[in-house]
């Protein structure tokens, strides 16, 4: 009897040897996220991306999954971030006519906003001390994550650093769209989207979706714009 | 089977950005390399063929499933760091709140000028 308990315990170990494992897991948190999202009525402080990451740390935790085996199985699943940014392309073209009546808000806006976005970050966490790898790990806090990961190592940031910081500032841009969209006011749907886009990176612009086909269009339109501007710039900024 | 066409749309655009990233050395990634081949590609096409607009509208639809996998390493990797949680905290929410406001009046003024400029002509 106390054998097989013991096989038993053994079994998601033994299970995870294979990526199908981590996909299964990734898989379930995201469905439970999803269903736990709807059920809490949708609430803006809590994307459901928080939700199913909390689920799936929780569930490798119980689980006592070695945390590097599900990272290397869930490369399955992070492989398919690549074709997924060449996807956000078809909005992109779709929404073509709006970004073209205002390119030149956008071709202003965009080198000062990105650059802004990362020199806040920098300086405020430099004023209170933070070492040179955690500045790096910071930096491209804006940029969507295949990116962001390429430029940290550049820099010599820690790339779970970047992930966190990553995900923090996607839930906040997102919050913080959604007040001082009120406060300010703007309406511009366009204007939102750019905003969740160059702020939130794919946590914005996954809410700019939300919003509409338009928002999603300027979400898009604003995260490949900052990633690629922040990819050129950072790397020169932090060699002075 | 037009969803899996599609799909090998975007791998193709995905390699191709990736080619481009290490012949010319940019420091851009493939993805988005190819998202802006894309976007140019369809702009001179003028249209999206079903295949791709079904592919690509199922892949964004599970953006949030993709990028699970980097958050859930928050959980189990960031704790080397957290002396320094204050300054952190601070550059991320007092940061991310100036950006997105700078973001909003920014945008929200070269509109309304541009706007008003174009009334002019």
């Amino acid at each position: 009897m106390t054998e097989l308990m013991e096989r038993f315990v053994a079994v998601p170990d033994a299970l995870s040897a294979s990526p199908l494992f981590a996909i299964g897991l990734t898989l379930s948190a995201f469905f439970a996220g999803s269903w736990l999202f709807t059920r809490m009525g949708k609430p803006l402080w809590m994307p459901p991306v928080v939700l199913s990451a909390v689920i799936l740390a929780a569930v490798i935790a119980f689980l006592s999954v070695d945390y590097l085996r599900y990272q290397e199985g869930s490369r399955w699943i992070t492989l398919l971030l690549g074709p997924a940014t060449v996807a956000l392309g078809i909005p992109l073209y779709q929404q073509i006519h709006h970004i073209r009546a205002l390119w030149i808000p956008i071709v202003v806006t965009l080198p000062l906003a990105a650059t802004l976005a990362a020199v806040y970050a920098v300086v405020i966490a430099w004023a209170m001390g933070a070492t040179p790898e955690v500045l790096a790990s910071l930096a491209p806090k804006s940029v969507t994550a295949p990116i962001a990961i390429g430029i940290t190592e550049q820099l010599g940031g820690s790339v779970p650093l970047l992930m966190g910081g990553l995900l923090i500032t996607g839930v906040v841009a997102t919050l913080f769209v959604d007040l001082l969209a009120k406060w300010l006011p703007v309406e511009d749907e366009r204007i939102l989207g750019f905003a969740l886009g160059l702020n939130g990176h794919a946590i914005g612009t996954a809410r700019a979706f939300e919003i509409s086909h338009t928002a999603g269009a300027f979400a898009s339109l604003g995260m490949g714009l900052t990633g690629v501007f922040t990819a050129l710039m950072l790397p020169l900024v932090f060699r002075l | 089977m037009s969803m899996l066409r599609g799909f090998l749309i975007l791998v193709l655009f995905f390699l191709l950005g990736e080619a481009l990233r290490l012949v010319f050395q940019v420091p851009v990634s493939g993805g988005v390399l190819g998202m802006i081949l894309m976007t140019f590609t369809l702009m001179l096409r003028g249209r999206v063929s079903d295949a791709l607009a079904l592919s690509s509208q199922a892949l964004i639809s599970i953006l949030v499933l993709l990028i699970m996998p980097g958050v859930v390493g928050v959980f189990f990797m960031a704790s080397r760091f957290s002396d320094q949680w204050l300054a952190m905290a601070a550059a991320l929410l007092l940061g991310t709140f100036l950006s997105v406001l700078s973001t909003l009046l920014l945008m929200k003024g070269v509109m309304r000028l541009s706007a008003r400029e174009q009334g002019h002509d």
